[in-house]
């Protein structure tokens, strides 16, 4: 399964990108299993936080940083250092 | 070219070091604490346009700065309060400084006492995160990262990004502009146009002599870039094998549509930054005084809707240098061609 992140935002509005695959990525495929998209916390409030666009297999969801915790946060990690 | 240029002109190296090496700050706090502003100060003021008089007293802030110890958590615990001994962690002392000047610039440009207008504390949160390439307001604070070392330095080392995180929270206090698409965009230019005024005010530097950017000093050395943004030529600040090439659009033809950073705030803003420096520039003199009073007062009047578009907010400022300065004064027809050169109608 495919997994991609876009991190963009943050007071200098630079994009970064990752892509990684559980295929080749044991450790990835775990975090995967873990991960709700569909149980985040709420968006928090402010400006020039990062923004992250998750695709995990077609399941997406954009979030802000500060809704980033536990599985989600390590995966968002682990595709982004992957670039 | 353009970019190319301007690299080699201004290497960051030598931005940081003309950032690092003032002490004026320092001094503003002294002249603050023993009540006694010098002459200048009270010329400032006096001769700020269409306020009513304000209050004799003088403001005072109230800063605490915090250390989150590297962690993603805050607030982190306090290492400086209000008329604190320096730390001698330079990113916390740094942040504390700042935090004065952009306090004395609002005070003394506009009569305004913090970011709400009514003497609201300031926080500052230094060393958030690990290598973190990032400042933010989180709707009560800022919140600076220690940059990465490679990309990019410490968040607090430019005054400017202290400016513009700190006009974040006036901005929430006052428009509220929606943090999404054109409005959104304003409100990243509301931070980048006082952030760079606060900077023009403490270097003394005139609307000609400034150089309108955005982060100077915040990338790293070796990074082939001399800002994070140019208001004066958006889509010129930078242009690295590892960060890419500035996004900025300077005009409608160019604006952006994409659905990332929140309707790309920190992209379309180049429109209304260039809008302003455009308008400053015609203006002429101290850009805080006349082009800043009048986004000042439209900013904090009270009259936009909260998801205002460029045009609405165009045409918002060419009422306020109407009322300021006549219809048909020079001021307002400056701000009127300033944004027709960038593709907004008014």
């Amino acid at each position: 399964m495919k997994v991609t992140v876009v991190r963009s935002g943050g007071f200098a509005g630079i994009e970064r990108r990752g892509e990684a695959d559980t295929a080749t990525d044991p450790v990835l495929g775990e975090l995967v299993d873990r991960v709700d998209l569909g149980a985040l916390r709420p968006p928090a409030p402010g400006a020039d936080r990062f923004m992250y666009e998750i695709d995990v297999g077609g399941r997406t969801a954009v979030v802000d940083e500060a809704q980033l915790s536990g599985p989600l946060r390590q995966l968002v990690d682990r595709v982004l250092s992957a670039a | 070219m353009a970019v190319m240029t301007i690299c080699t002109i201004v290497p960051p190296h030598i931005l940081d070091e003309v950032a690092a090496r003032t002490d004026d700050p320092a001094l503003r706090d002294i002249a603050r604490r023993t009540a006694v502003l010098s002459t200048a100060q009270r010329t400032e003021r006096r001769i700020t346009p269409a306020e009513p008089a304000g209050p004799l007293e003088d403001f005072v802030p109230d800063r605490t700065v915090k250390d989150a110890h590297n962690l993603e958590q805050l607030p982190g615990d306090t290492v400086r309060k209000e008329g604190g001994a320096e730390t001698g962690d330079t990113m916390a002392d740094q942040a504390y400084d700042w935090l004065g000047v952009a306090f004395d610039f609002f005070e003394a440009a506009y009569r305004r006492n913090s970011i709400d207008g009514a003497g609201l504390p300031m926080i500052s949160t230094v060393h958030y995160g690990r290598d973190y390439d990032n400042a933010f307001w989180n709707g009560a604070q800022m919140v600076y990262g220690d940059g990465d070392g490679t990309l990019f330095t410490a968040f607090t080392g430019p005054l400017d990004v202290t400016g513009h995180e700190l006009t974040h929270g006036l901005t929430q206090h006052t428009a509220n502009l929606d943090y999404y698409g054109q409005s959104g965009a304003l409100n990243e230019s509301m931070s980048d146009v006082f952030g760079a005024l606060i900077k023009q005010y403490h270097l003394g530097h005139t609307a000609d002599q400034a150089d309108w950017l955005i982060g100077a000093g915040l990338l790293a050395p070796g990074v082939n870039g001399v800002a994070l943004r140019s208001m004066k030529e958006p889509g010129t600040a930078y242009d690295d094998p590892n960060l890419g090439k500035d996004p900025q659009p300077g005009h409608m033809n160019d604006y952006v549509e994409t659905y990332r950073d929140n309707g790309g705030v920190h992209i379309n803003s180049g429109i209304p930054n260039r809008a302003f420096h455009l308008a400053a520039t015609a203006i002429g003199g101290r850009a805080w005084e006349r082009a800043g009073q009048i986004w000042y007062d439209t900013l904090t009047g009270g009259g936009l809707s909260e998801t205002i578009d460029f045009a609405a907010f165009a045409a918002a400022t060419v009422e306020t240098a109407s009322r300021l300065y006549g219809a048909t004064a020079a001021e307002t027809g400056a701000v009127r061609t300033a944004w027709n050169g960038v593709g907004v109608s008014t």
